[in-house]
């Protein structure tokens, strides 16, 4: 066997391998989600007397009809897309307008500022809870949208993330833009921003995700039932090991629960591999 | 619409580090002007102060006698090709040109007219729909000239633009450079460090070296009448023959003698030179081949480049010195053989410590 397809044979063996370690990990983080599936579908008595009833029939849509006529999980998933939709948005505008500022920009401090920022990064938020807590309650914006999305807003990664896109970006783009006398707005929004999608798709879905997925901050400013987010809800039906509500009827909210972050999943798929892929290689 | 430009007496300073130092300069309307110098001697950063991309720390700028050094550069009716193209990915090539149009407000149709025209002029209206990714090199510079010409400005400014082209790209992309000058008849400043794209595109060259203009003159006034040693090292391929002389004033003219005793009989007058070290300087075309024994100096051929028209040969002196003369294409001779050097005293140089040069009289 030549050399060539001694290697052939051993990267063959490699791929299979990898690919069985794959097939593995999907089954591992499928199976979960198929089991959730499975248990929204059954009779609440039935899983009580056998849990394995899963695998077998009756199937049935009850727990979804209760979840539509009954549960909270709408009103929580609706303040859950605020939550995060707005964070997401003001995220992507300050950090652009601030990595465009760091990058572009000359005014005095502005490097000092810069290490001021990231140094945000290495301030945990529990560090901070307490006294966020106070001001947020002197300000009475507990229970509010305002108060469960300004906190993110100070996004240091983002700034950061943005600033080095900004910085990437020829300079040379700035003065052609110059020269056709567009003003510095017109140049942010018209020629720089445009080329900063890649960054911005990133930085919005990994603040978005943060966000549909943040529990702390969430369980402590709000404590009202309909200013819940999905996850402070959820954990709050489950306070008597799920038999006062059945846990079909559980899992079924979790589906509601779990759909719109998969649509999310579904339109940005492209952008999500990109931007982990990104992050693994950097 | 083309314009004047006038300099006058401007500085620039990167913090300790002074960049131009109280330069002035001249262009005529419609002239086609290239600042050619080394990397760092100051020529774009020239370029981008009249464009406004760099502040004028002192001095003025003036287009048409109207000052301009304080407008910002979208209001200067300037144009500039970048090295780099500067062409926004995400535009198409027909965005890209209306730009710099739709901010000052020209109507939509306006607009399309000249994008059809100037594309028509580059041979490039198929390429309208694309992105500049789809481009190739060449087809990129076209875009930016393009770009520019759509502007109508008063002046046009390259910066080093054909850097990025390969050989045969940049050579005619060179020739199409000539010909759109011929055709806008605008003006146009080009700055570059390539002798060749200087002496084939400019009406006239401004030669920078050291924060400071060398010389400015025409492709071959430069070229036969260099100002300084640098300016006559820098323009012309091989460079110059320098060759360290003592020189005797007795006569009419100067002799130039070298450290082993040759010596040349120049055409440059006694009566200009004052005492002190000099170089004797001449080009490889005026230093013939002649047979070994003849001529004013002999030496062993180091190295042949054969051109096709002409025979560069390398040959070095007796002190170790080498000189670059010329001879035929279909030359024989070969590396090691022993020639004499034939200086033409009539085209030779002389340079005192300080750089400044003299010729010989002119004809």
């Amino acid at each position: 066997m030549s050399a060539t397809a001694a290697s052939i044979k051993g990267r063959a063996f490699g791929d299979h391998l990898l690919l069985a370690l794959v097939i593995l990990l999907s089954i591992v983080m499928i199976a979960p989600v198929l089991w959730v599936i499975g248990l929204s579908l059954k009779d609440n008595t039935e899983l009580m007397a056998d849990p394995n009833s899963v695998f077998h029939a009756p199937y049935t849509l009850k727990n979804y009809i209760n979840t539509v006529g009954t549960s909270s999980v709408f009103i929580w998933v609706r303040n859950s897309i605020i939550v995060s939709g707005g964070l997401t948005l003001g995220t992507l505008i300050l950090s652009s307008l601030a990595g465009y500022g760091f990058a572009r920009l000359n005014f005095p401090g502005r490097d000092v500022l810069f290490v001021i920022v990231l140094f945000g990064l290495a301030v945990p938020e529990q560090a901070v809870l307490v006294a966020r807590h106070q001001i947020f309650s002197m300000l009475k914006f507990h229970n509010t949208y305002q108060g469960l999305i300004l906190p993110g807003l100070s996004a240091p990664f983002g700034v950061f993330l943005m600033t080095q896109y900004f910085k990437a970006i020829p300079k040379e783009l700035d003065e052609a833009a110059m020269l056709d006398n567009a003003s510095r707005l017109r140049i942010f929004w018209k020629v720089l921003l445009p080329l900063t999608l890649p960054a911005q798709a990133t930085l919005g879905i990994f603040t978005f995700l943060g966000a549909w997925n943040d529990y702390f901050w969430p369980l402590i400013s709000a404590t009202k039932k309909d200013m819940f987010t999905l996850t402070v809800g959820m954990a709050s039906t489950q306070t008597n090991f799920a038999q006062s509500e059945g846990i079909g009827f559980l899992m079924a909210q979790a589906v509601f629960a779990g759909a719109p972050i998969l649509i999310v999943y579904l339109f940005f798929q492209k952008y999500i591999v990109t931007a982990v892929s990104g992050a693994a290689v950097r | 619409m083309t314009a004047d430009i006038e300099i006058r007496n401007v500085s620039k300073q990167f913090g300790a580090m002074t960049v131009l130092d109280h330069l002035s300069l001249s262009i005529r309307a419609r002239e086609f002007i290239v600042f050619l110098g080394p990397s760092g001697c100051g020529k774009s950063t020239l370029l981008r102060m009249i464009a406004g991309l760099e502040a004028v720390d002192s001095g003025e700028i003036a287009i048409n006698n109207e000052r301009i050094d304080h407008l910002p550069p979208g209001k200067r009716g300037i144009a500039m090709v970048f090295q780099s193209y500067a062409l926004y990915p995400h535009m198409t090539v027909r965005d890209n040109m209306a730009f710099g149009l739709a901010n000052i407000g020209v109507p939509g149709k306006v607009i399309e007219a000249r994008i059809n025209e100037a594309a028509r002029m580059l041979e490039m209206p198929h390429l309208l729909d694309r992105k500049p990714g789809q481009l190739s090199g060449g087809q990129r510079q076209r875009v930016a000239i393009g770009r520019a010409i759509v502007k109508e400005p008063k002046a046009f400014l390259f910066d080093e633009p054909l850097s990025n082209l390969d050989a045969a790209l940049r050579t005619r992309t060179r020739i199409e450079l000539a010909q759109l000058h011929q055709r806008l008849q605008s003006t146009m400043i080009f700055v570059t460090h390539d002798q060749v794209e200087a002496m084939t595109l400019a009406d006239r060259i401004v030669v920078m070296n050291n924060r400071k203009i060398d010389q400015i003159g025409t492709p071959m006034e430069i070229y036969e009448r260099p100002a300084t040693k640098f300016v006559a090292g820098f323009v012309g391929a091989p460079a110059m023959n320098f060759v360290d002389a003592t020189l005797d004033r007795y006569g009419k003219n100067a002799t130039a003698r070298f450290a082993d005793g040759v010596s040349v009989q120049t055409e440059i007058a006694s009566s200009q030179l004052t005492d002190g070290k000099y170089t004797f300087g001449i080009r490889s075309e005026d230093v013939r081949i002649v047979a070994a024994g003849q001529g004013n100096a002999g030496g062993v051929v180091d190295v042949l480049e054969r051109l096709g028209e002409r025979t560069l040969i390398y040959a070095r002196l007796g002190d170790g010195q080498q000189i670059v003369g010329s001879d035929a294409g279909n030359s024989r001779v070969a590396v090691g053989d022993r020639i004499g050097l034939a200086f033409d005293g009539q085209k030779s140089h002389l340079f005192n410590e300080t750089g400044r040069a003299w010729h010989a009289r002119e004809a």
